[in-house]
């Protein structure tokens, strides 16, 4: 898998994380206007709730695209060290926040009133694993 | 609906292109692939240089050879 992973980056496997992670976190903020825009928290004369809802649900499915693909050239590319703790921790809890909000939307919709705190669990820890690589990353450069 | 919703799409397909640009720009030219071809290129460089001091050797040594073939044929 990390062979594929690297052929497929033509060898860029550092720079293409950072980009795709750094896309899903500008998309991710651009979700938090969505969303308020959605609840009705901002009303906007040219976006209706519900088409931003909508647009929210579409972007939220590339996002959650997006940290699938990262997660997997990460762990096949790269290997787990002390150095990275709070990196892995971050991405773990996001991912199983991501799962839970998923199964939250799609199946449990009993529990929909925590969906607001579940899209702001992985709004912070998309930032945290963001800036504990990525930004790392970017900030060094 | 449907324009808004196009619309709030396009304007997320213009964030993306945005942050690929900003971050791309950032990370600017020092990707594997660049390193490699400057390594690359390094490599072509000091290989070039190794084989031109290996002709001036050669050079060196045949005309040390001659000078000392004419010294030994002298008159006898």
């Amino acid at each position: 898998m990390g062979d594929l992973v690297e052929t497929i980056t033509r060898g860029n496997v550092v720079e293409v994380k950072v980009i795709l992670a750094s896309v899903a976190l500008a998309l991710a903020v651009y979700q938090l206007v969505l969303i308020a825009v959605g609840y009705g928290k901002v009303r906007p004369p040219f976006l209706a709730s519900r088409a931003a809802s909508f647009a929210h649900r579409a972007v939220g499915d590339v996002i959650a695209v997006l940290l699938v693909v990262v997660a997997i050239a990460c762990i096949s590319y790269f290997e787990v060290e002390d150095d990275h703790a709070a990196h892995v921790a971050a991405a773990v809890a996001l991912l199983a926040v991501l799962a839970l909000k998923i199964l939250v939307v799609r199946r449990w919709h009993r529990l929909s009133a925590l969906l607001p705190y579940l899209g702001l669990g992985v709004f912070v820890l998309l930032a945290l694993t963001w800036a504990t690589s990525a930004g790392d990353i970017l900030a060094s450069r | 609906m449907t324009r808004q919703v196009v619309g709030s799409l396009v304007a997320a397909a213009v964030i993306v292109i945005v942050t690929i640009v900003v971050v791309t720009a950032r990370l600017g030219t020092t990707s594997t692939a660049e390193l490699e071809l400057r390594e690359d290129a390094l490599k072509e460089r000091t290989e070039l240089q190794e084989e031109r001091l290996d002709q001036q050797r050669e050079q060196r040594e045949k005309r040390q050879e001659q000078r000392e073939g004419r010294d030994s044929g002298g008159p006898g």
